[in-house]
């Protein structure tokens, strides 16, 4: 008939690159300005050790981007990291052999996020209110079990996972990219990416086209909490404590840098490249600034400005474009 | 008439009946409002009540702002670092010798400006709040650790601490102040224009601005209004303490956004009540008194508002999920049973 | 005597030409029908007298005064209320608060809401619209039809003088229309213009007095309504003329496909039993809330049902829709933007998702396949886009339609339900739509078709079942079958005449 807009030829693809392009321009930006800070930060063995530090955050914020995209939210990760640390320890304490004692952490993280899950997809509470509850709650439990105490004295060989490194590449630096790699073909090449961005954009629709919408959000929360206790394992060997306060305020930053990835907080948008980028972008302007002798708390406030920027710029793209 | 008054739905008085028995309950099996005295009789324990009313204070102050936000639909969660400069900004003021009745409105002035610019960025620049104020918790945070000379600030003028510690009735004067905000934000969104307004923005924003409603100014005001009370709390939070800290507010925006949830707010905008939010508030507070009273460890605080949160919300749901489950329910219930026969029929 | 007037409006998009030179008139006391097909320009004219739109071009004239609408509150202090189709409303506020949500004289002393005043001047409105409904009542809780009259009432609150209405009865059924073309022709006898816009030809030859058609955002001409008939206001819409409005329906010859026995879901449907042939429509007719499309998502398996079964091919269906699609059941739902499509996606993937578990090779989405299948429906359906990576929202409303039935036809189902499959779409893109049922019932396709537009149910029915209160009421064979007979199966409950068996 007579109404047809005008349509590109492939108009989503070709703004999921932009996002990205932009992402890849900063990074490119960032490390010049940081290179020319302070001459280390190019090196080598400088970009690889700087990763250590963001690993933990990283790894909750693979799954983290799964979740914007179906129009939630974790925000009971950084508490979930703190439960089965504590948990881990505790079993570890109490005589567990180490490595039983990590799958019972990680099992304890994926158990928290079975409770979002059900919550969220079962009993129908936006994931807002869930995980604002459930952040309390984990938090709480880590807290109340450990009264402050913390656990310690793992073996020499378990700080490996946390502070050691194979070659130039640290750790855990292998486990987040075998993480965002299982992610990247879960998002990106597996039917079920199809579905978490169906859902994200028409729930309804996903599931009046027999997508098993409660059952893949159950799941989804769960991995949620896997990753976390995953995380969790890493930080005690990193950090060498297993304590109730462990990781306060890792869910803003995994949201963070999912958001200054390019996936929208309305859902049905994101990339895994994008969560990536934007975790270098975070990492790559943290590390630089203190190479170049930037004080934390301008650190910190470049980073909230450069969230607002690139969420800005993001909005200019999409806007042109409608 | 309170009802009509303040357009309460049923929410507040479950809330408020839970906030009652748990008083009750405290009130019998500990010395939470009773205490035997030295000479045998019993005496009323006011500091309990005095220190839970004047510790949910600046929380309350901030929940009435934050309820307009989330009733048109938005969040704040940069109330905490909007706390921590207003927070210096008071005692600055008071440094430089401002008498304690202007450090009032200019400490709104500070909070309301950190909000608009919060607002301009959700209505203007379009970016969602969730974004907007996830940003600025840190960078209003980092900015005023970045100028601060030092992270603490005391030696306050006792014009000054007489704001936070004056008492009157037996009650601070913060206490009072929270009174007055709560009953007047209770007022104010339920019988103005602007009041329904927000709601009418929050739960159908499309909507609103094919009728005329200004969406963004809207949004932008109610981001900076939030700013402002947080403002106002700040001004009779500060003189309360000898010492003010950087670390001020830290945390505050879970604290306020669990009370207001567990006042009953829907958290995607649209309905929502200050008095619900109040109640919230106190039992948020009650929670941490209690666990004292009941000598478990203070560390399990966070473990019961979030599971608080969890029951009040899920009994919402359950609720009201489907309006006809209670009529279906029923009705599977008579059809499960065997038809009554009729006196003289035999049943086949 | 009070007369709006548009004077050659243009208004373009970007590079889209939405208004080429619109002009018609509008008089107080009068009903003003506008039609045309979908992109006409209908939706973009009423924003232009709305104040959403400035025109490019052209004028928007009251009482020989131009106006200048730069806001959408321009419009209605100047007496211009629009009912647009999708609500203006706020379900959590009640009846009184929607009233006056948007009112700017609500304030009493203090500035403070003057509860009683308005709730004086709901009842006033109520009371000239004779509506019973309690102003305390939270919206949400509305039917639809309740809600487009307190959209109406809304506009009288404000005392507008010119009332546009878009499609009002789009989702209301026989009887909720009746209710409100009796209040539109109140209004006109009160001296209020109205602009009524309408894909119905029939009511607009009920309630209007003059129509003027749009066909490709310029006005072909207005007519008074005695001086045209349907096929001339088709031929003016589509610009050529239309004869033959439903195909001839194959004969019937399959077997018994589904069964649905003794069907009970308490306090929705009642004891509902029903069956459908290979190769047969089966119209199901009745009210807005008759439990037709309750009776759907039951087979569907998204609602439980409490007793009764459900069977394809003698086969009792899984509870669920997962399981109900493998056992060929498709289902295209009502509002196909909300529960059908997921409007920013590809045709490809869109096509795509109620087949993906058959398009994944070990969880591997295979792109190659996707593409061939899509691209097959879409041309067999000749949607009319560039290519299957086109996004479905920006598709006409009968493109997308032909694309939510594509993407069940891709399964190749038992049983095609069709919940009202032509609602708000082109004649052009129905009789399409019309001619395919048509093929698929050929093919031994068994159909059911919930329709709420009656000359849809007699054409392109074998048999029609009508629903009323969750009950299978009576059921009509083809030749029996009138407008008259299965309205008095729907809405009334005087006893079954001979004819119709229950």
């Amino acid at each position: 008939m007579s109404d047809q807009a005008p349509t590109d030829a492939k108009p989503r693809r070709r703004f999921t690159l932009t996002v990205e392009w932009v992402l890849v321009g900063i990074l490119i930006l960032v490390g010049a300005v940081m290179a020319q800070l302070s001459p280390e930060f190019l090196t080598l063995s400088n970009l690889l050790d700087m990763t250590r530090f963001i690993v933990e955050i990283g790894l909750l914020a693979l799954p983290m981007t799964l979740i914007i995209i179906t129009k939630g939210i974790d925000l009971s990760v950084g508490s979930n990291i703190a439960l089965s640390a504590i948990i881990f320890g505790f079993a570890w304490h109490a005589g567990v052999p180490l490595v039983l004692a990590a799958v019972i952490g990680i099992a304890t993280g994926t158990l928290a996020g079975l409770v979002n899950g059900w919550t969220v997809a079962y009993l129908g509470v936006p994931p807002l209110v869930t995980t604002l509850a459930t952040f309390g709650a984990f938090r709480g439990i880590a807290l109340g079990l450990s009264g402050g105490r913390g656990v310690s004295g793992f073996p020499d060989w378990f700080y490996v996972l946390g502070q050691g490194d194979i070659g130039p590449v640290p750790v855990q630096l292998l486990v987040f990219i075998v993480a965002a790699i299982a992610f990247g073909v879960l998002l990106h090449v597996l039917g079920y990416g199809k579905r978490v961005y169906a859902i994200g954009l028409n729930e309804r629709a996903a599931k009046f086209s027999g997508v098993r919408v409660r059952s893949l959000l159950l799941r989804l929360y769960a991995l949620s909490g896997f990753m976390a206790g995953l995380a969790a394992i890493i930080y005690v060997s990193r950090v060498g404590t297993a304590k109730g306060n462990a990781a306060t305020g890792y869910e803003l930053e995994a949201i963070t840098a999912v958001v200054l990835g390019g996936t929208s907080i309305a859902g049905g948008v994101g990339t895994i490249t994008g969560t990536i980028l934007g975790l270098a972008i975070i990492i790559s302007l943290r590390f630089g600034m203190i190479l170049g002798g930037v004080s934390a708390n301008v650190r910190s406030l470049v980073l909230g400005l450069a969230l607002i920027v690139a969420v800005l710029a993001y909005g200019l793209l999409t806007r042109k474009r409608t | 008439m309170i009802r009509r008054l303040f357009r309460t739905s049923g929410r507040e008085l479950v809330l408020l009946a839970i906030l009652v028995v748990a008083v009750v309950y405290l009130g019998l099996t500990t010395n939470f409002l009773f205490y035997t005295a030295r000479d045998g009789t019993l005496a009323f324990n006011a500091r309990t009540i005095q220190s839970l009313l004047a510790n949910s204070a600046v929380i309350a102050i901030a929940a009435v702002g934050m309820v307009m936000v989330i009733v048109a639909a938005q969040i704040d969660i940069s109330v905490g670092s909007i706390l921590a400069i207003a927070v210096f900004a008071a005692g600055y003021l008071d440094h430089l010798g401002v008498p304690p009745l202007l450090i009032i409105p200019l400490t709104i002035l500070a909070g309301a400006a950190l909000g608009a610019f919060n607002g301009f960025l959700v209505a203007f620049a379009r970016i969602p709040s969730i974004i907007v104020t996830l940003a600025t918790m840190t960078v209003f945070r980092s900015a005023l650790l970045a100028v601060l000379p030092r992270e603490y600030l005391g030696n306050f003028s006792k014009g000054f601490r007489a704001l936070g510690l004056t008492t009157f009735l037996g009650l601070q004067l913060p206490v009072w102040v929270m009174f007055a905000v709560v009953a007047a934000g209770a007022y104010f969104i339920a019988n103005t224009r602007w009041g329904r307004t927000l709601y009418a923005v929050g739960s159908n924003e499309e909507a609103a601005a094919l009728a005329g409603i200004r969406v963004r100014r809207v949004q932008f005001m109610v981001m900076m209004v939030s700013g402002a009370f947080v403002g106002l709390a700040a001004s009779f939070h500060a003189p309360r303490f000898a010492q003010i800290n950087a670390n001020e507010g830290l945390g505050f925006e879970f604290v306020v956004i669990t009370a207001v949830v567990l006042g009953g707010i829907n958290i995607f905008g649209g309905s929502g009540t200050v008095l619900g939010a109040f109640i919230g508030v106190l039992l948020l507070g009650l929670t941490k008194t209690s666990l004292i009273f009941l000598h478990l460890s203070a560390d399990w605080e966070k473990f019961f508002q979030g599971m608080f949160i969890l029951v009040a919300v899920s009994i919402d749901v359950l609720r009201t999920r489907n309006p006809l489950a209670r009529t279906r329910q029923r009705l599977a219930r008579a059809a499960a049973q065997p038809e009554p026969t009729a006196a003289g029929q035999e049943p086949s | 005597m009070s007369r709006l007037e548009l004077r050659d409006i243009h208004k373009h998009f970007g590079g889209v030409r939405a208004l080429k030179g619109v002009s018609f008139e509008v008089h107080g006391g009068e009903v003003h029908a506008l039609v045309g097909e979908n992109g006409a320009g209908k939706s973009t004219l009423i924003k232009v007298l709305a104040g959403v739109h400035m025109p490019d071009r052209g004028a928007v004239v009251m009482d020989g005064e131009t106006l200048h609408l730069h806001h959408p509150s321009d419009a209605t202090s100047r007496g211009i209320a629009v009912i647009y189709q999708e609500l203006v409303q706020y379900p959590d506020l009640s009846v009184l608060e929607n009233l006056f949500v948007h009112a700017q004289d609500v304030r009493g002393p203090f500035g403070l809401i003057d509860w009683a005043k308005l709730r004086r001047r709901g009842r006033e409105v109520f009371q000239r619209m004779e509506l019973d409904i309690d102003l305390d009542t939270p919206v949400g809780q509305l039917s639809t039809a309740q809600g487009q009259l307190i959209e109406i009432a809304r506009a009288l609150t404000r005392d507008a003088r010119f009332v546009i209405m878009d499609e009002p009865t789009a989702s209301l059924t026989e009887q909720d229309t009746e209710i409100l073309h009796r209040i539109v022709r109140r209004l006109r006898d009160d001296g209020v213009g109205i602009i009524y816009i309408s894909h119905r030809l029939e009511e607009i030859f009920e309630v209007a007095d003059r129509v003027t058609v749009l066909r490709d955002g310029s006005s072909v001409g207005s007519e008074r309504v005695e001086n045209v008939d349907p096929g001339r206001l088709i031929a003016m819409m589509v610009g050529r003329e239309m004869n033959n409005l439903f195909p001839e329906l194959p004969a019937v010859t399959g077997d018994t496909v589904l069964e649905v026995r003794n069907l009970t879901r308490y306090g929705v449907l009642d004891d509902v039993s029903l069956h459908v042939r290979a190769g047969e429509i089966v119209g199901l007719a009745g009210l807005v809330g008759a439990g037709r499309s309750e009776l759907a998502r039951c087979v569907f398996g998204i609602d439980p049902i409490d007793r009764g079964e459900v069977l394809i091919d003698g086969r009792p269906v899984p509870r669920t829709p997962w399981g109900a699609m493998d056992a060929g059941v498709a289902y295209v739902s009502e509002d196909r933007k909300l529960d059908g499509l997921v409007l920013p996606m590809s045709i490809r993937d869109n096509m795509a998702l109620p087949s993906l578990t058959r398009l994944e090779r070990r969880g591997v989405y295979d792109v190659p396949a996707a593409s061939k299948l899509a691209t097959r429906f879409f041309e067999l359906l000749q949607v009319r886009a560039p290519g299957v990576d086109t996004r479905v929202e920006d598709l006409s409303g009968g493109n997308q339609q032909k694309i939510s039935l594509g993407r069940w036809l891709a399964r190749e189902p038992r049983l095609l339900i069709l919940d009202e499959p032509t609602r708000g779409i082109d004649v052009g893109a129905k009789s399409e739509i019309h001619r395919l049922m048509t093929e698929l019932c050929g093919q031994g396709l068994a159909i059911v078709m919930i329709s709420s537009e009656l000359p849809e149910v007699l054409g392109m029915s074998h048999r029609i079942v009508v629903m009323r209160g969750g009950r299978v009421r009576g059921e009509l064979a083809r030749d029996d079958a009138t407008q008259e007979a299965v309205m008095a199966l729907a809405a009334t409950d005087e006893p079954i005449q001979g004819g119709a068996a229950a």
